[in-house]
């Protein structure tokens, strides 16, 4: 097995390689939103440092969102026309589950429970999850299993049902990543119980390929795998006019041409 | 290559359609699918970047399929990509370019960035055979209204533009207020040929003396204000008469403009392009107008001059040949110049 994962859903894109034993090649960019320009060269990186070529790629996967729209599109977009081109199936991972299983150890060793992925989606929105840190059935290793749904919260929101959750568990902490932290870190002091949370450091704060490969070897060993029809973005925002469409709000310019 | 001809892919998704087409030696439309998002942004009274962007998305891989099963040709027998890299909304193009590339890069085929405004042009390649430059072209659209010399393939001159509105979206813009809604340039010109087209005399702007450049605005105001007294006065408004005598105060002045350039820079022909180019007035005018000068007018059919693959094509296929270098590194570029 041969797989191929790509991250552009936040800042920084990346592309890992990863094999049946689990060996990981990577390439990040250092440059921010340069996604379009970078991502086949990054690509390509990443194949080179695995030492394979394209054509011996068994599978193509995208972290599929939530995350900057345009971002999710670039890699979803790539990752379906790689599959169609080169006839290698596809997997989709959720950008929240890549963010959690790469704070995970971390986490782990600072003795958290719980391991909070929060993208900053501004005026105090948020896509978050909340994924608690077990170990697997054959007690091998641990992984992070979500116990609150994927979704848009507000940050305040989030938090006061995260506590809910904790309350479960006394002495249990959080620990908190994504660039949920930069924009939001104060209001997360401010509503969280003191040493209730921990926040991931910048080295692993920030969503990167290799999580999404990892999760996506995972799942390809499973056979939870997609045609390239089947991998779509998770945006979890309607674009902003059908929301108006939907609740009835439109401009009325529009839905009544005729007035002037 | 397939039986010694060169077939080059172009991809489109600049605005609300996604279109792929397979030509062959630049000139040739082996297939040209055309998926139009026209119905989904009619319920909005326009196109909403955000919903066009994921649209594309989920059509893409089905319209480049469609557009090789079509052709009868396999992705390993296209020998170049082409892909509109701009103008157009910056969301749209994304999906295009990022197709392409992850294409170009599966497949080991290179890949041409195409301006949108030379791939309206190349359309004329399609339809006629024989067209060489040089010649003059006239690029009429929703965002475009533009005068362009073309002296050879690949080079192209502007020598007017419009400085306000592009003649499309007075279309529009009129049409929506006088209840035709989107999209308005077809509608106004199905309406016009009910109308009167002297039955209102608004002003035709034609700037300084030997300008080549256009302004609509004024015209759009002039109607705007129209309608409005007309209907303060209670009487009932002809739309027929509106669409008809609007249309012609537009297309007149594009067509005297168009003509004078052609002459002034000593062409024999002038081509026209652009979704507006399937105006029949604005087609009736140059006729008639370039044809009291012995200038040719070239028209590509009507599914030419919408947005779409083939006319990308063609104009990747003459840029590859004059010397652009594929680049896997292409980005979109929403506010591309000619």
């Amino acid at each position: 097995m041969k797989i191929l994962a790509i991250e552009t859903t936040g800042k920084y894109g990346s592309a890992s390689v990863i094999d049946e034993t689990g060996r990981i090649f990577s390439a990040a960019s250092s440059e921010e939103m340069n996604h379009l320009r970078g991502m086949i060269t990054l690509i390509d990186e990443a194949l080179r440092e695995a030492g394979i070529t394209k054509d011996e790629l068994t599978h193509a996967a995208a972290s599929v969102g939530p995350g900057s729209f345009t971002g999710i599109r670039i890699g979803v977009t790539t990752v379906r026309i790689m599959s169609q081109m080169l006839d290698i199936p596809c997997i989709a991972v959720s950008t929240l589950g890549a963010m959690a299983e790469r704070a995970l150890g971390r986490a782990i060793s600072s003795g958290a429970l719980y391991v909070v992925p929060v993208i900053n989606a501004r005026r105090h929105q948020t896509y978050a999850g909340v994924y608690e840190a077990v170990f697997t059935a054959d007690g091998s290793r641990q992984s992070a299993i979500p116990v609150m749904e994927e979704k848009q919260y507000m940050i305040e929101e989030l938090l006061e049902e995260l506590k809910q959750k904790m309350a479960e568990h006394s002495g249990a902490a959080a620990f908190f990543t994504g660039d949920g932290i930069d924009a939001y870190g104060d209001i997360i002091k401010d509503i969280m119980p003191e040493e209730s949370y921990v926040f991931a450091e910048e080295d692993l704060r920030y969503q990167h390929a290799e999580s999404v490969a990892r999760i996506a070897l995972r799942k390809a060993a499973a056979g939870n795998i997609l045609t390239y029809s089947e991998l779509m973005p998770e945006y979890m925002r309607l674009a902003e006019a059908e929301q108006r469409l939907r609740a009835g709000t439109l401009s009325d310019r529009i839905r009544k041409p005729v007035q002037i | 290559m397939k039986d010694g001809r060169f077939l080059t892919l172009g991809i489109e998704t600049s605005c609300d359609e996604t279109a792929a087409s397979v030509v062959a030696d630049g000139r040739f439309a082996m297939s040209n699918v055309i998926s139009s998002q026209i119905d989904i942004h009619t319920a909005y009274g326009g196109v909403v970047p955000e919903i066009a962007s994921r649209k594309h998305l989920e059509r893409i891989n089905d319209v480049i399929g469609k557009a090789l099963d079509d052709a009868g040709v396999s992705a390993g027998e296209i020998d170049l990509i082409g892909v509109t890299y701009g103008p157009g909304l910056v969301g749209a193009l994304l999906i295009g370019v990022a197709a392409a590339k992850a294409m170009a890069y599966a497949c080991d085929i290179p890949l041409v960035g195409v301006n949108h405004m030379h791939g309206h042009i190349a359309a004329n390649y399609l339809e006629h055979q024989e067209l060489e430059p040089p010649f003059m072209a006239l690029i009429v659209s929703g965002g475009h209204t533009e005068i362009v010399n073309v002296p050879e393939y690949n080079k192209c001159e502007k020598l007017g533009g419009t400085r306000d509105d592009a003649a499309g979206e007075a279309f529009d813009k009129v049409a929506r207020v006088i209840g035709l809604g989107y999209p308005g340039g077809p509608k106004i010109d199905r309406a016009a040929k009910e109308g009167d087209r002297e039955s209102i005399a608004f002003k035709r702007v034609y700037l300084e003396q030997g300008s080549l450049d256009f302004s609509f605005s004024g015209l759009k105001t002039q109607a705007l204000n129209y309608l409005n007294q007309e209907r303060q006065a209670g009487r009932e408004i002809n739309v027929n008469n509106v669409a008809a005598s609007f249309q012609e105060a537009v297309v007149e002045v594009i067509a005297d403009k168009a003509v004078m350039a052609t002459e002034k820079y000593g062409q024999k022909r002038i081509v026209m392009a652009g979704g507006v180019a399937s105006n029949s007035r604005l087609r009736a005018l140059m006729e008639e107008k370039a044809g009291r000068k012995g200038i040719d007018v070239l028209k590509p059919s009507p599914v030419l001059c919408t947005d779409n693959g083939a006319m990308i094509a063609s104009a990747a296929y003459y840029a590859y040949r004059s010397g652009a270098k594929p680049d896997l590194e292409l980005d979109a570029v929403p506010g591309l110049e000619f």
